[in-house]
């Protein structure tokens, strides 16, 4: 992590500095990073913050990118994934947008990250308490759906008026059975805030739940950073009776390192390979997948 | 450094982006130098530099250059380019008054205070496409210009060079405040001017942070906000007459480091217009004019027009109907641009997520179906169980 020397004015210290190449001066990254403080500090809060203008476009992962180029320092390793996956064209263009203009290590292997850019998904393996998970969010209004006005919503989330949210998820059940919130599920956090937990699937929702690392999102266009502190509690909007419910579909495989078959012992969140025979399904966290088949050939 | 190599996705964008440099840099044309951007499409130069909020000419040619003239492409340019550089002072704010006119025109009125000025405009120009010899034509304009020269020695004849010295005219605003013609819209509760690149501008917010976004909106999505105004849905604008066009420059100054005396350390070029609006809403003042402001960074008079009634606009919703969402949230052309451009970015993880639960409504549809037809059949059957695997586990069930 950068730090100003206080005995050098900070305006002369910048203004001299004409060769830096980061993306980000740093009164800006100290902006941010006291809006991620507050938001720490209250937990599913959405935190106003002046999102800045970055190389990539507003809704490609402005706001994650700003978080973590405020977090990162010479001594982190940074892994971004974008649906799951290291070598995806998103993934590959943040990564080497981070790594060329802060000189950070990068890594595809979840364990050895100090940070965790991602879009859209959580990675399989349980992240510790040395790790960030930065998270990109297109939309963070959990409450968009049932209120379009911000004066109104800002209202809602002051008073901890969700009922229009409960009758809207009522509605959904009755209407269809089954309550049909695909991804970015809403989540009560700490017993306070509702979140949008950006769009990632309903299956990574427990992963964030008491966990032991820090979860920030980040969203660019809409100038809001979010926090999940470590331990809190995450829960899906959801009734009594009527148990959340996480993707999961009958009889489906990684058809690479096996998961999700009963001879495995281990589930992943699978995408499909649409194709007209039978479906085929591959783990959507590339290189958790890469790793379990590597000591897959390694054991036999 | 490390670098992972991750496969496919960075091989795929290195030679995406080797195509588009080198397809650009070797074009089989001659190279475009910059000031053909700054003088012979100085339009679209204003219009980058307006909606890049960045005053710099030369910064928004290079800009469009890369940008293969895609207007939003190149303001993104600059706006990221100005994240990178730190903010080191402030501008003392401009007195509007001591712009100096390249254009002033006022519809309101045939004579003024002031000259009505028409200036380089293309209001009146036929719109016949040219296409006669350019040859001819450049060759007549060079005598044209030489013979100027020759009768008005000493002056730059090719354009009019604006009201140097001021007084600059009076504004139409103070002759319709001096007769009691206009409501005062003037406020105390905003003396700062909001710089919405440091905040994040919600409903709610001051004026001066209001017409900031108007300033820096997408052009189109201002004209188009005006003309749902009065065409469309929205009914905000009723008789609106414009008082003020002006196209001029304006001085720019900062307080020096160590006297704090104002200091000139430039100029730009903006777009000021005044919209005149009849009251005549059922609760509002009909013995007076309303006025909008609208300024704007370079020539762009459409802009500042729809900014200037829209001022009024939403003055008179009192951010009732959701205009003032619409103009704060909405007309960001970064924002609105790249949040559309976002759905090419992969989308496997939550399609997949919607396939399942669709096909989850249809695994509950068939389960009630077939419940019902076993109690129509044999109605005294207690509930039956479910005849299909539940396509979820609970939460605490889940192992990452």
């Amino acid at each position: 992590m950068t730090v100003l020397d206080p005995t050098v004015s900070p305006v002369a210290l910048l203004a001299a500095d004409t060769s830096s190449r980061e993306l980000l001066d740093e009164f800006s990254k100290r902006e941010i990073r006291r809006a991620i403080l507050t938001a720490v500090a209250v937990p599913g809060y959405q935190v106003p913050f002046a999102s800045r203008e970055m190389p990539v476009a507003r809704g490609w992962g402005s706001g994650g990118l700003q978080i973590t180029l405020a977090l990162v320092g010479p001594e982190d390793t940074v892994k971004v994934i974008d649906q799951g996956e290291d070598a995806g064209v998103n993934a590959a263009n943040l990564r080497r947008l981070i790594a060329d203009t802060t000189g950070v290590d990068t890594t595809t292997v979840a364990g050895e990250a100090t940070i965790v850019q991602t879009r859209h998904r959580v990675p399989e393996d349980e992240l510790g308490d040395d790790q960030i998970l930065v998270l990109q969010v297109p939309v963070p209004e959990p409450l968009r759906g049932v209120e379009r006005n911000m004066t109104e919503l800002r209202r809602m989330h002051a008073e901890g008026d969700y009922a229009r949210m409960w009758v809207s998820l009522y509605e959904d059940l009755v209407r269809n059975g089954v309550v049909t919130q695909t991804t970015g599920y809403p989540c009560l956090v700490g017993g306070r805030y509702v979140m949008a937990t950006t769009p990632i699937p309903r299956w990574d929702i427990p992963k964030l739940h008491r966990s032991a690392h820090l979860s920030l999102f980040g969203a660019g266009r809409e100038k809001r950073i979010y926090a999940v502190p470590p331990h809190t509690d995450v829960e899906p909007l959801t009734f009594d009776d009527v148990p959340f419910e996480v993707e999961r579909t009958e009889g489906a495989g990684c058809h690479r390192c096996r998961a999700g078959r009963p001879d495995s012992g281990v589930e992943s969140f699978l995408v499909e390979i649409p194709s007209t025979d039978e479906g085929r399904w591959v783990c959507s966290d590339t290189d958790w997948c890469n790793r379990r088949l590597a000591s897959a050939t390694v054991t036999r | 450094m490390g670098y992972v190599a991750a496969r496919g996705g960075t091989e795929a964008i290195a030679a995406a982006e080797e195509l588009v440099c080198r397809s650009r840099l070797q074009a089989g044309a001659s190279w475009l130098e910059l000031d053909q951007l700054t003088e012979r499409l100085r339009y679209l130069n204003d219009r980058v530099m307006g909606e890049g909020g960045l005053w710099a000419p030369l910064l928004a040619a290079r800009a469009i250059r890369q940008a293969e003239g895609d207007v939003i492409e190149a303001a993104h340019l600059l706006r990221a380019h100005r994240s990178t550089l730190p903010r080191l002072c402030e501008l003392i704010p401009a007195d509007a008054d001591e712009l100096r006119p390249l254009r002033r025109i006022v519809p309101a009125f045939r004579e003024v205070p002031g000259p009505q000025l028409l200036g380089r405009t293309l209001d009146y120009t036929g719109r016949l496409l040219d296409l006669g010899d350019e040859d001819q034509a450049r060759a007549a304009a060079a005598a044209a210009t030489a013979a100027a020269a020759a009768r008005h020695p000493g002056d730059d004849p090719d354009e009019y060079d604006g009201a140097t010295e001021p007084p600059f005219p009076e504004r139409l605003l103070d002759v319709l405040r001096r007769t009691d013609l206009a409501v005062d819209r003037r406020r105390g509760d905003d003396p700062e001017p909001t710089d919405i690149s440091q905040v994040a501008v919600r409903p709610g917010i001051g004026r001066s942070a209001v017409l900031s976004v108007m300033a820096r909106a997408e052009t189109g999505a201002l004209v188009n906000l005006w003309y749902r105004n009065i065409l469309g849905p929205d009914n905000h604008l009723h008789e609106v007459t414009l008082g003020e066009v002006r196209h001029g420059e304006l001085p720019i100054r900062v307080s020096h480091p160590r006297t704090g005396n104002p200091v000139l350390i430039g100029h730009l070029r903006a777009t000021e217009v005044e919209a005149i609006e009849d009251l005549d809403g059922a609760d509002e003042d009909r013995t007076r004019f309303d006025v909008g402001y609208g300024l704007v960074a370079g020539h762009n008079e459409r802009k500042a027009i729809a900014m200037a009634n829209l001022d009024i606009a939403l003055h008179r919703d009192r951010s009732d109907s959701g205009l003032e969402q619409a103009v704060l949230m909405t007309t960001d052309g970064l924002d609105a641009s790249g949040f559309l451009e976002h759905l090419k970015l992969p989308h496997y993880v939550t399609f997949r997520s919607m396939i399942e639960r669709k096909q989850a409504m249809r695994t509950d549809r068939a389960r009630n179906e077939r419940k019902g037809r076993r109690q129509h059949t044999a109605p005294a059957v207690a509930p039956a169980a479910p005849a299909t695997q539940p396509a979820a586990v609970a939460v605490g069930e889940v192992t990452p």
